[in-house]
């Protein structure tokens, strides 16, 4: 039997709501994993420095969502702390794309991710959690604080619930397809 | 230099590891294996597994039904790339069979729209 995954990743400031996210639509209980790394942090396939005792961890928290039998999805969270970035590349590597959550409190905190997908060439949408109550912006106002893209589909999500957190990532999935290249 | 080994043999043994973990991959720091991702399918194949260190014999359990790396790794609670470097041991001893990567399927059409289908009936 064959069996296919793929990635999603989501992404956002610290406090966005992405572990909420993961664990809304995951079938099983979100997962945590770490990465290892020295005080140099030349790599993450690098293990030469375990043995020293300037190892540091990474968490990363992550859920899945079986489609059938042979393709399962997996959403994996981003590390909150921005001196992780090289973690992202292996997030990032293979992902079909990547849900972007917004707090529109704390709109700067999103930039980041917004550059690093951008920059990459890989498809994302913008969700703006509205777990913090109705949001006082438009549309075009949170489109042009973020400075995104007309091509980048912007929707408003409630991370906690199931249905809502889920929609974010249809939305994602038909932004990827509309994008893909017509003729292979 | 003392000092530093006795705090990583005390650390090694709170955590219930015997073998220090470079020891247990036999020093190999990258999985050769490069396309082996978080996402990557592993299942385990027939075999007699009684010769194997219990690191190799727990992997193996986890993947009795396909597990991709980021589960064995959360479940087994090890690093990532300890993983790795065990999976691609086991690979190459035939003791697992990989599904596809991740990195082929991002633009598989068939694949993202069975993905889109999938979402929405839930």
């Amino acid at each position: 039997m064959e069996r296919t995954s793929a990635k999603v990743v989501v992404a956002g400031g610290f406090g966005a709501g992405k572990t909420t996210l993961v664990g809304s639509v995951s079938e099983i209980s979100p997962l945590t994993t770490e990465e290892v790394m020295t005080e140099a942090s030349v790599g993450v396939d690098d293990l030469a420095g375990l043995e020293e005792k300037t190892r540091t961890t990474v968490a990363l928290d992550f859920g899945r969502i079986t489609i059938n039998a042979e393709v399962v999805l997996y959403l994996f969270g981003t590390p909150g702390q921005d001196r992780f970035w090289f973690m992202w590349d292996e997030l990032a590597q293979g992902a079909l794309g990547a849900v972007v959550l917004v707090d529109t409190r704390r709109l700067p905190a999103s930039f980041a991710s917004i550059d690093y997908f951008e920059r990459r060439g890989i498809p994302f949408v913008v969700a703006v959690n509205t777990f913090y109550g109705e949001c006082a912006y438009t549309d075009d106002e949170i489109r042009s604080a973020l400075q995104l893209s007309a091509d980048v589909p912007l929707t408003r999500c409630d991370a906690r619930q199931r249905d809502s957190a889920l929609d974010a990532l249809i939305r994602l999935l038909q932004h990827v397809l509309a994008k893909l290249p017509t003729a292979a | 230099m003392m000092d530093f080994d006795a705090r990583r043999h005390r650390d090694d043994a709170e955590q219930g590891q015997l073998v220090p973990l470079y020891v247990l991959v036999n020093g190999r720091t990258t999985p050769r294996n490069a396309s082996l991702d978080l996402a990557t399918q592993v299942v385990a194949l027939p075999a007699d597994t009684t010769v194997l260190e219990p690191e190799y014999r727990e992997i193996l359990w986890q993947c009795r039904q396909w597990m991709s790396i980021a589960e064995i790794s959360a479940y087994l609670q090890r690093p990532l790339t300890v993983v790795k470097v065990l999976v691609d041991i086991l690979l190459e001893q035939d003791y697992v069979a990989l599904g596809s990567a991740a990195q082929r399927t991002v633009y598989d059409r068939a694949l993202l729209e069975t993905l889109l289908g999938g979402l929405q009936r839930l």
